[in-house]
């Protein structure tokens, strides 16, 4: 099968239903997505399959065949991170950092789609991704400097 | 005598209750169908073990899009097939809350049936339609075969198809 991920084409030779997060971590050794569940009930495996989020654990790789995949590992670099990297460094938002790939890439998904949210959208968007360390009003608070450092 | 009288009671009962909209409420109000049409909130339920709902979790909401792209577009965990492992998210092609007007949660069969007859709020369709529509969508016939742990609605796709013709031959009488 062929897929892209963080602009590189791959071809690789995986069971059709190998879940996403599996191929990109054991196949493609990226390790920024976490296995959290497995059932798409916390958020850590969050990567964008052609722009938007998604849960890695729950897509097979026969769903992405020919897709484009971008995980935290491309979503910006060191000295171009994407905004919301860059705010998350300024707030600080990370304590254990376990959860904080997959509350990036879903933050970076709400902005695409919806450049300029409420509080409450906040809250609910960021409601799948959970942190067991509780760092939810940095993550807020990140989310809110982003929005602010993009002139939404 | 009264063998006899049960029996004929039983010929004339059988076309009567084969007309009728129970048999289609009874599919229509189940918690496969019911949990996703629901109202303007655009909140999602889930069935409980106890035999209740509650609100999706993750403070999962449609919103005006009815597919959560205000939020989380519900794609984000919800694929065009359903997860295997007892838990995880189902899955169909075109997961998405139903149009708002399509609201049977929280409703009557009396109110479901005027609705379903109703093509300002049954997506334009003739009631062949509705049955046509029920026997092709992807997202309709997802409720047949829900994926682990989850009961699916009452019956078959072709016997609701069929209750729903019988229905509209009959008159679409509603309770």
């Amino acid at each position: 099968m062929r897929l892209t991920v963080d602009g590189t084409e791959h071809e690789l030779d995986v069971e059709p239903d190998m879940p996403l997060l599996w191929l990109l971590r054991d196949e493609l050794g990226l390790h920024g997505p976490k296995y959290g569940c497995g059932i798409a009930a916390c958020g850590a495996c969050t990567v964008h399959l052609d722009g938007l989020a998604v849960r890695a654990c729950q897509i097979t790789a026969e769903e992405v065949e020919g897709a484009e995949v971008t995980t935290i590992e491309g979503l910006g670099t060191p000295d171009a991170p994407h905004p919301v990297q860059q705010a998350w460094i300024e707030e600080q938002v990370a304590q254990c950092g376990y959860c904080q790939s997959g509350q990036i890439m879903q933050a970076a998904s709400l902005l695409a789609l919806n450049p300029a949210p409420t509080d409450a959208e906040i809250d609910a968007a960021m409601s799948g991704n959970l942190c067991r360390c509780a760092s939810y009003p940095r993550i807020r608070a990140a989310i809110r400097r982003a929005i602010q450092s993009e002139g939404a | 005598m009264r063998s006899t009288l049960a029996l004929l009671a039983l010929t004339f009962a059988l076309p009567a209750a084969a007309q009728g909209f129970d048999p289609i409420a009874e599919v229509l109000l189940h918690p496969r169908c019911a949990n996703c049409h629901v109202g303007d909130d655009g909140i999602p339920l889930w069935s409980t073990d106890a035999g209740g709902t509650r609100p999706h979790g993750f403070h999962v909401q449609g919103g005006e899009s009815r597919m959560g792209i205000e939020t989380v577009p519900c794609s984000a965990c919800h694929t065009e097939r359903n997860g295997t492992l007892p838990g995880s998210a189902p899955g169909a092609e075109g997961w998405a809350l139903p149009p708002v007007e399509m609201q049977w949660a929280a409703r009557t069969p009396a109110q479901i049936c005027e609705q379903l007859k109703d093509p300002e709020r049954n997506g334009g369709r003739t009631i062949a339609e509705v049955a046509d529509h029920v026997s092709h969508d992807p997202l309709v016939l997802w409720g047949w075969d829900p994926g682990p742990g989850r009961e699916p609605a009452p019956g078959t796709p072709e016997e609701t198809v069929a209750a729903i013709l019988a229905w509209a031959d009959a008159g679409a009488p509603c309770p």
